[in-house]
């Protein structure tokens, strides 16, 4: 069997990032999966992507918009990202 | 938001940078200084100036030693100072380069972990090329980190040096954990936000003129100072790719969290004489092959969305881009080298109600947490101005750490594992067989800068419910300007119940660069009162002193050369206690019991012991 590649894009170990190791997952053509050299973790690039899409569950406000940071011991107003900034 | 609120944005011109080279991994060529790799870092080059100049801004150029074979490159730097006013600046980063490799057989690239006679070269080398081709010496240099030794000397030999890029926050154990344990940026203990280097350490303010290392310094990026404390520095800083890197980014790839960031940077002008923000790319992140799971499409949209935003807020007339140069003229205008940096800092990321303040100045840095009742959780004695040794041939070959007293994950703090103690600074208050502590005691906090320069951070009520008894206690933590010391109070402001309510403020701490204790046996533990002077030397057999009327409890940290001490104006008991091998701290503690409201006022000095 040939040896192992990186993917198109530098997938990393979902299972890694989640305790804060960023470590490239390699490629198995054969199995059709990505493998990480660090932990058990393998899969398909799908599971891949929906697993980097669950990690991101710490990040209660990845979607909102500080509107202002009020009195100091009151926590910031946010609302709902419009894109206002983006294109 | 009335303060100006300034920005330097840096793009530096490396040909073939260092994370590049092993980017592309498996198959990929192992010469890293190919055609290609290096005329894609010029054309990225291009597109980041030409998206900076689009949206009305200003940048630094810094030219690499690699950049300084080019013509093309220096062509291109003087073009747009020229039509944009950039200024063409010195980086010593982006160091390799056949003729780099060929010279000082090599692989190293970060300039403070060479010896003190391949500093020197190299410095003057690149320098000396960088006068060769533009006809003059820089105004500005930088790398991720410049010790004291590199500082000292680049301001010795070239003094139209004014501003350097220095250090960046945070960067230490948790960047090389992250990095699977292979990247050696070893820089904890450092400013946020800009500040003249000590001549001794560069992560230390100066004191004084004197002291002043002639460099105003910036650090690389401006950092979630929350979220790089708790977590993973490279996810949470402004440079996009950080953002991207921590996958804080909607399915349409947006990333509101950047903008939250740099504009939480702006509100810290309300403590300060300025507010700032600082972006420092370089070519590598944004390649064609995509970085982070994301694109090159997703990169460049990243780039351009922040480079829209800084731009926005300038039309505004709510942001002023400057030059490293013209930055360090700024700084230096009304300078007081004993004004603190101030910032009291909003979760806004994990959408919790968590605040961290942090303050800095000649004396020390240090961290106090609101979710944990105000607890001390980060403290570097900068009073201490270690002269700490960095690169081949001293003892410390590649950690430029300044060292922590406290360093509450590093080294446990409230919470352990069943045994032992970890390194933080609170309260507890004790009533019959109960005692808790203000660890647990979630809360917020206001900050006023007083006329005197003094700065007062103080928490809102937290209530101490006992079985019959229950308590309010408000906490107040008084900086005292230039005098490397905090006044800390705490006020009963009602109590129910019968009995009594004692308060203990302790600080259990320890020393070190990273999350392991080196040995403990220099440290002396002291106590003076009305029993006289007592005195532990260091030795983990779990003794204690007990003072009933103690002017003043101490712990002398030679390795540090730092003297540790807490006090109180009154006469309080006090405590002193040796720790053992399982749990390498000492605790130091002042108590005084109540009846009814009062409040017990101690203070926390650093000093340098010799």
């Amino acid at each position: 069997m040939a040896q192992s590649k990186k993917g198109k894009l530098n997938y990393r170990c979902p299972s890694c990032f989640i305790r804060d190791i960023d470590i490239d997952m390699f490629y198995d053509e054969k199995k059709k999966e990505y493998y990480c050299l660090r932990c058990c973790f393998h899969g398909s690039e799908e599971e891949v992507l929906r697993l980097n899409d669950m990690l991101k569950f710490r990040y209660k406000w990845m979607e909102k918009r500080v509107l202002d940071f009020g009195d100091d011991d009151k926590a910031p107003k946010v609302e709902d990202y419009k894109g206002e900034e983006e294109k | 938001m009335g303060k100006p609120f300034i920005l330097n944005l840096v793009h530096r011109l490396e040909l073939s940078p260092e994370y590049s080279q092993k980017t592309n991994g498996a198959g990929g060529k192992e010469d890293a200084f190919t055609g290609a790799l290096t005329s894609e870092s010029v054309e990225i080059f291009k597109t980041q100036q030409r998206l900076a100049h689009e949206n009305g801004l200003k940048t630094t150029i810094q030219l690499t030693y690699a950049s300084l074979f080019s013509d093309e490159c220096i062509e291109l730097a003087k073009a747009d100072h020229e039509k944009y006013g950039d200024e063409i600046s010195l980086s010593l980063l982006g160091l390799p380069c056949p003729e780099f490799k060929s010279k000082y057989k090599t692989k190293d690239f970060c300039i403070w972990m060479f010896s003190e006679d391949d500093k020197r070269a190299i410095i003057d080398d690149v320098f000396g090329l960088f006068k060769k081709k533009l006809g003059f010496y820089p105004h500005s240099t930088g790398s991720y980190y410049l010790d004291a030794y590199c500082l000292n000397y680049i301001h010795e030999k070239y003094p139209s040096v004014k501003a350097a890029v220095a250090t960046c926050f945070e960067e230490g154990p948790k960047a090389y954990h992250t990095c699977n344990n292979s990247w050696y940026t070893f820089l904890d203990g450092g400013p946020w936000n800009p500040w003249i280097p000590s001549k001794e350490n560069t992560h230390c303010p100066a004191s004084d003129a004197k002291d002043d290392c002639g460099i105003v310094c910036i650090p690389h990026l401006s950092r979630d100072v929350m979220a790089c404390f708790d977590g993973n520095g490279s996810n949470f800083g402004t440079h996009p790719q950080n953002v991207l890197r921590g996958m804080i980014y909607d399915h349409k790839r947006r990333i509101p969290y950047l903008y939250n960031l740099i504009d939480q940077y702006r509100h810290l002008g309300k403590w300060n004489r300025y507010a700032y923000n600082m972006m420092f790319v370089g070519p590598g992140w944004m390649n064609r092959s995509g970085r982070w799971e994301v694109p090159y499409e997703g990169l460049y949209k990243s780039y351009e969305d922040a480079m829209r935003y800084y731009g926005k807020l300038k039309k505004e007339g709510l942001l002023i881009d400057m030059t490293m140069e013209e930055f360090a003229d700024f700084y230096r205008i009304g300078l007081d080298y004993q004004e603190p940096e101030r910032c009291l800092w909003k979760d806004i990321l994990y959408g919790s109600t968590k605040q961290y303040f942090w303050y800095l100045d000649p004396h020390f840095r240090t961290c106090l947490d609101m979710n944990q009742g105000g607890a001390m959780i980060d403290l570097r004695p900068y009073a201490a101005k270690l002269p700490w040794k960095v690169g081949i041939g001293t003892r410390s070959v590649y950690d430029a750490s300044y060292p922590y007293l406290i360093q509450a994950n590093y080294r446990a703090g409230y919470f352990t594992h069943y045994a032992g103690e970890g390194t933080v600074k609170s309260y507890k208050v004790k009533h019959g067989s109960e005692a808790y502590d203000g660890c647990l005691q979630r809360t917020m906090a206001r900050c006023d800068v007083l006329e005197n320069g003094d700065t007062l951070l103080t928490l809102d009520p937290v209530t101490f419910a006992f079985s019959d008894l229950s308590c309010d206690v408000v906490s107040r933590f008084l900086f005292k300007k230039g005098e490397g010391k905090i006044e800390i109070t705490r006020e009963i402001t009602r109590i129910e119940g019968k009995g009594e309510v004692e308060i203990e403020e302790y600080f259990t701490g320890a020393f070190g660069i990273n999350e392991y204790q080196s040995d403990m046996s220099k440290i002396v533990l002291t106590s003076d009162g009305e029993s006289g002077h007592q005195e532990i030397h260091y030795a983990y057999k779990c003794r204690a002193l007990h003072e009933e009327k103690a002017s003043q409890i101490a712990a002398l940290i030679p390795d540090v050369d730092t003297l540790l001490s807490m006090g109180s104006d009154e006469m309080v008991a006090g405590n002193v206690e040796e720790g053992y091998a399982f749990s390498p701290c000492y605790r130091l503690a002042l108590s005084k019991k109540f009846t009814s409201k009062g409040e017990l006022r101690t203070w926390l000095s650093l000093r340098k012991a010799s």
